[in-house]
């Protein structure tokens, strides 16, 4: 099941007992969401394909005491109306969650303008945002319960494709991440990685279980202060995102390490600073660009 | 709404003309012409009975966004006399003392209903807002420059596609942004024209009349309205009169802040 139906599911559940939800969208669709507009179509609003007006709009809602999910491709919803995401939720401190779907290179077909290779980077400087990067339908509906209960200021990230179930089921409590085995050792690398790139971690933690301690990291905004005393006691991290390297998951291990007096070899595997113009598909790309589980055991062989 | 509460209206502007330039020159910085243009707008709105006053909680049920952000000074002093915000936070503004107040409008404010400064938000964030609230009415103003903005477009389209009838989109027409006539820089009219293709009822009035800004306000509309507001920057003042550098606080001579309190203490009179 795709990650944005999954969360769709969740809220239209909830607007059975709950007429305070609004759900708005800039002309993006899913299955799920074809249920939500038809049962309640009061709480559906259609902004048209006008993502900035689409914010300003949860934020009217927002300020009246309205529970606001804004439904957009990445590109488009993230940097297109960052300013609006800028002055209403954030600096009126709003707790309207905007989904967006589609992050990295998951329109690979399309080209560059669809590809969101900045997004973490870009939201993640923005006051209070809470950052979440779901990598299965699972992780997507309990996360739309945790913010259906606990409404707050977030930047949602959901691949555009079906990914697998990850079958890693120890969730730290408040679905700050969750780690593929029980206990971290000096001798082994912490390797994180969220989204897809989650999966490409526990794939290359399956191969080498006795040198990995494999995360997911979902909530990487702020970062989990628990995930730091991994970090401590590992032997070295290595960050993989799909995204390019300023600002990226990496720079923010690195932060939250600098900030906390934590010393470590951190390697990051990110996509190069270019527009991507060939095609071939996304594994392809991912592949050439070197973010797979070899370029992992590859890096972890070289540096630790 | 009957001459004598129109007249007690404009004697009102006027005196809040005058305090509020003794607190321009006093914090040295603002946007003096933008607040002069809009202020027989908002006055008409907050005691010609269309913010819903509810003395309890002396609060006020509807709402006024001030989407020109730069000009929400123009609602300190109203809030002030309707003892929303304390007269304390007023009188030490421009002093270097603790104060709520500052040049742009902010929720932290009290009676402020939307933070702005950045243009092309009131639009949208009123829709929002009229949705919530459907008993309710928002009032929003925005400032013709506004419509350089594409976000106001799209939040147009946005309310005249769902009707929303519980809005009023003030449009402050002064002909003037920072560096001139609007139609110099780049070519705005004609605004009513372009408007008129929405399905808004649309009404052009003079915005330094109350009586003409409440004839539109209360008359049956079928449709959103929206009030295009023609206007002069600075109004009021001579020294700022559809001056363009006057959309900032200047450097002002003693000779000509004596100017300025003779001329608004005549019109006052």
């Amino acid at each position: 099941m795709l990650q944005r139906d999954a969360f769709i599911e969740e809220i239209t559940k909830k607007l059975e007992t709950d007429k305070d939800i609004y759900f708005l969208s800039a002309d993006f669709g899913a299955a799920a969401l074809d249920v939500l507009r038809e049962k309640y179509p009061d709480n559906f609003i259609h902004c048209g394909i006008s993502e900035q007006a689409m914010i300003d709009i949860a934020t009217g809602l927002a300020l009246q005491g309205k529970k606001v999910f804004c439904y957009a491709m990445a590109p488009f919803i993230s940097l297109r109306a960052i300013e609006q995401i800028k002055t209403g939720p954030s600096l009126m401190d709003l707790p309207i969650c905007i989904m967006s779907v589609g992050i990295g290179i998951g329109y690979a077909d399309a080209g560059p303008t669809h590809y969101i290779t900045e997004d973490f980077a870009c939201l993640r400087s923005i006051i209070n945002c809470n950052i979440y990067t779901t990598a299965d339908a699972g992780t997507a509906r309990r996360l739309a319960n945790k913010l259906l209960k606990n409404p707050e200021f977030s930047y949602i990230r959901f691949d555009r494709h079906d990914q697998p179930e990850l079958e890693v089921t120890n969730f730290t409590t408040d679905l700050d991440y969750r780690v593929m085995s029980d206990t971290v050792t000096e001798d082994k690398v912490l390797v994180i990685g969220s989204g897809k790139m989650a999966h490409i971690v526990k794939k290359a933690y399956d191969e080498q279980p006795e040198k990995i301690f494999g995360v997911d990291l979902i909530h990487a905004k702020p970062f989990p202060k628990t995930l730091l005393n991994a970090i401590s006691v590992a032997k070295g991290v290595i960050v993989i995102d799909e995204q390019t390297p300023s600002g990226s998951l990496g720079a923010a291990v690195m932060e939250a390490c600098a900030d906390n007096d934590i010393i470590k070899k951190i390697k990051t595997i990110t996509i190069p600073e270019m527009y991507v113009f060939e095609n071939g598909g996304r594994e392809y790309l991912l592949n050439k660009l070197g973010l797979n589980k070899d370029n992992i055991l590859k890096t972890l062989n070289d540096h630790f | 709404m009957d001459s004598h509460e129109l007249d007690f209206i404009k004697k009102l502007a006027n005196n809040y003309r005058k305090e509020l330039f003794e607190k321009f020159v006093e914090v040295g910085q603002g946007h003096p012409g933008s607040t002069f243009s809009m202020l027989d707008i908002v006055t008409t709105l907050y005691y010609g009975g269309y913010m819903d006053y509810r003395k309890d909680s002396n609060r006020f049920a509807n709402k006024l966004l001030i989407s020109k952000g730069h000009a929400t000074v123009a609602l300190y002093p109203i809030l002030k006399h309707f003892e929303i915000i304390p007269k304390e936070d007023w009188d030490n503004w421009g002093k270097g003392l603790p104060t709520q107040l500052r040049v742009f409008g902010n929720v932290s404010i009290p009676g402020v209903d939307m933070t702005s400064g950045s243009l092309g938000h009131g639009v949208g964030v009123g829709a929002g807002m009229a949705i919530a609230n459907p008993h309710n009415h928002v009032h929003t103003i925005i400032s013709e420059g506004e419509l350089y903005e594409g976000s106001t477009w799209e939040a147009l389209l946005f309310v005249a596609h769902r009707q929303i009838r519980n809005m009023t989109i003030f449009i402050d027409i002064n002909n003037l942004i920072i560096l001139g006539k609007t139609d110099d820089c780049l070519m705005l009219n004609s605004i009513r024209e372009k408007l008129s293709g929405f399905p808004f009822d649309l009404y052009s009035v003079d915005g330094h009349n109350p009586n003409s800004i409440a004839a539109a306000l209360d008359a049956e509309a079928y449709q959103p309205k929206i009030i295009l507001c023609n206007t002069v920057k600075g109004k009021g003042f001579s020294l700022m009169e559809n001056k363009p550098e006057w959309h900032y606080m200047q450097a002002i001579t003693p000779e000509q802040i004596e100017q300025c309190r003779k001329e608004i203490n005549d019109a006052t009179a």
